[in-house]
C-alpha cells in the first residue's frame, strides 16, 4: 500500500468497513509517514471537536441548507431502495386509483336511451328511470 | 254494404290481423299524461319505481317524483337529462331504417277495462312462449300496462299506469346546455350481426372512443358498448356465466352488465328478461384479465 491519506480521512469519518480498517492499520504500523499523518489528523479533529458549537445566524450561508453530502458507504443501496419505494408507490397508485377515463352508467344510459327512442317499442314499455344522483350543475 | 260499415266502425286496436308493430306504432303516437308503476323481480331482488310520463307526438318525458327536478326527455333519436329546466347532458343518434325480422306475434286480444276505460289485452308470443301481456287503450292506443315474462312463465317486469289522462300535454321548453350535446355516426364493427335471436340494427362511434351497437328482436332491445376504459357500476353484484364473471346491476326495467377485456371495457344495457342474459353474453367477447402490466400501462397512459 502506498500513502494512505484518503483511507485515513475515511477512517476518521467512520466510513471504512472492518476489513478496510484492518488493512489500514496493518499499513500504518509499518509506514512512519502515514502513522504521523494519522496522529496529526486525530489531534486536529479532537481540537476542532472540542470547540464550542455556535448557531449561525439564519441566511448567513443560504446554500449550506440545500447542500447534500453523499455518504460514501451504502450510497448505492440507499438510492436503489428509494427508487424501489417510488416505483411501488406509482404502481399501487396506478392500479388502485380509478383511471381518469372510467365510464359511468349514466353515459351508457344516454346512448342507449337515445337509440331506444327510435325503437318501435319506445314508450311506456321502455321507460328508463332517471338516475337520482349528483349531477353537474 | 252493411258489412263494410261494420268493419269501418271497428276500432283499429282490436284484433283484425293487427300485428305487434302496428300496435306499438299506435302507442308511440299517442299523447297523454300518466303515472306509471314499474316493478321487476330480478335475481338481485325487486326493483321498483314510480314515474310520471308525458308523451306527445313520439316524444316522451319521464320524471321520478323522488327527485322532481330531474327529467329525462327522449324521442326521435335524442335523449336529454334536464335538471331544473336546463339540459345538463344529451345524446343524439342518427338511426337507420333497419328493422328486425318479426320474432313475436300477438294473439287476437280480449276486450277488457283498465282504469275505467275500454281496453284490449294482448298476449305477445315468441317460439311458443308468452313473453308479454300488453293492455292497450281502445280509444288512443296507448300501452296502459306491459307485463313481461321469463321463459318459464314467471313474471319479470310489470309496468302499469295508475293514473291516466289522454289529453295532449304541453311540454315546457328546456334551455339547452352549452357544449354537452354531440352526435354519433354509423361505422362498421366486429360485433356480431345477430345474437341469440336479436339483430344488430346499427353501430355508432363518437369522439370519445365509444363504439356501441344496438340490437333488437322487435320488442326487447339492448346496446353493446366497446369502451376504451372500464365501465364502473356504482352498485350491483357479480354474475358468473360461461364466459366468466360480469359486474351486473338491475334498475327498474333495465339491466346493465360490465366487464373488462384486454383492450378496455365492454358493457351491455337493455331490457332483456334474465333468461336471455346468458345466451346473449355468450355471443360477445368474454371477460379477460388484462394482467398487472397491461392494466398499469392503460391506467397511466390511457
Amino acid at each position: 500500500m502506498n500513502h494512505a491519506g484518503e483511507l485515513i480521512s475515511a477512517y476518521l469519518d467512520g466510513e471504512l468497513a472492518r476489513s478496510e480498517v484492518e488493512g489500514l492499520f496493518g499499513h500504518v504500523g509499518s509506514c512512519g509517514k502515514c502513522s504521523a499523518e494519522l496522529e496529526a489528523l486525530q489531534s486536529v479533529r479532537s481540537a476542532v471537536r472540542s470547540l464550542p458549537q455556535l448557531e449561525l445566524p439564519p441566511g448567513l450561508i443560504p446554500e449550506a441548507d440545500a447542500e447534500v453530502i453523499p455518504l460514501r458507504r451504502n450510497r448505492g443501496f440507499l438510492v436503489g431502495a428509494a427508487a424501489a419505494v417510488v416505483a411501488v408507490v406509482i404502481a399501487v397508485a396506478a392500479i388502485f386509483t380509478p383511471s381518469a377515463a372510467t365510464i359511468s352508467v349514466e353515459e351508457l344510459n344516454s346512448r342507449y336511451g337515445a337509440r331506444a327512442s327510435l325503437d318501435p317499442a319506445f314508450g311506456p314499455a321502455k321507460v328508463v328511470v332517471p338516475y337520482v344522483v349528483d349531477l353537474p350543475e | 254494404m252493411a258489412l263494410v260499415a261494420v268493419l269501418v266502425m271497428v276500432p283499429s286496436t282490436t284484433a283484425l290481423g293487427a300485428d305487434l308493430d302496428e300496435l306499438l306504432d299506435e302507442s308511440r303516437d299517442a299523447s297523454y299524461t300518466a303515472e306509471q308503476v314499474i316493478s321487476c323481480s330480478t335475481p338481485e331482488g325487486v326493483r321498483d319505481a314510480v314515474v310520471e310520463l308525458t308523451q306527445s307526438g313520439g316524444e316522451l318525458h319521464v320524471v321520478a317524483p323522488v327527485d322532481p327536478d330531474v327529467e329525462i326527455a327522449s324521442g326521435y333519436g335524442g335523449w336529454s337529462l334536464v335538471r331544473e329546466g336546463s339540459v345538463v347532458s344529451s345524446t343524439n343518434v342518427q338511426g337507420t331504417d333497419e328493422e328486425p325480422k318479426p320474432r313475436y306475434t300477438i294473439d287476437d286480444g280480449a276486450e277488457t277495462e283498465y282504469l275505467g276505460r275500454p281496453a284490449t289485452s294482448y298476449r305477445m308470443i315468441g317460439e311458443g312462449v308468452v313473453r308479454a301481456e300488453l293492455v292497450v287503450d281502445a280509444e288512443i292506443g296507448a300501452l296502459l300496462k306491459v307485463v313481461t315474462f321469463v321463459e318459464n312463465g314467471d313474471l319479470y317486469c310489470e309496468r302499469r299506469f295508475i293514473a291516466f289522462d289522454p289529453e295532449p300535454p304541453t311540454f315546457s321548453q328546456a334551455s339547452t346546455g352549452s357544449d354537452v350535446e354531440f352526435s354519433v355516426s354509423v361505422v362498421d364493427s366486429d360485433l356480431p350481426g345477430s345474437l341469440a335471436g336479436f339483430e344488430r340494427l346499427d353501430v355508432y362511434k363518437d369522439d370519445e372512443g365509444f363504439v356501441f351497437a344496438y340490437y333488437s328482436d322487435g320488442f326487447f332491445s339492448f346496446a353493446v358498448f366497446e369502451t376504451p376504459a372500464v365501465v364502473v357500476l356504482g352498485e350491483g353484484s357479480v354474475a358468473t356465466f360461461a364466459g366468466g364473471p360480469y359486474a351486473r346491476s338491475f334498475s327498474p326495467g333495465q339491466v346493465t352488465f360490465a366487464w373488462e377485456t384486454l383492450e378496455g371495457g365492454m358493457a351491455l344495457v337493455g331490457d332483456l328478461p334474465p333468461d336471455m342474459h346468458q345466451e346473449v353474453l355468450d355471443g360477445l367477447p368474454p371477460p379477460q384479465d388484462p394482467g398487472l402490466f397491461r392494466r398499469l400501462w392503460r391506467n397511466l397512459f390511457g
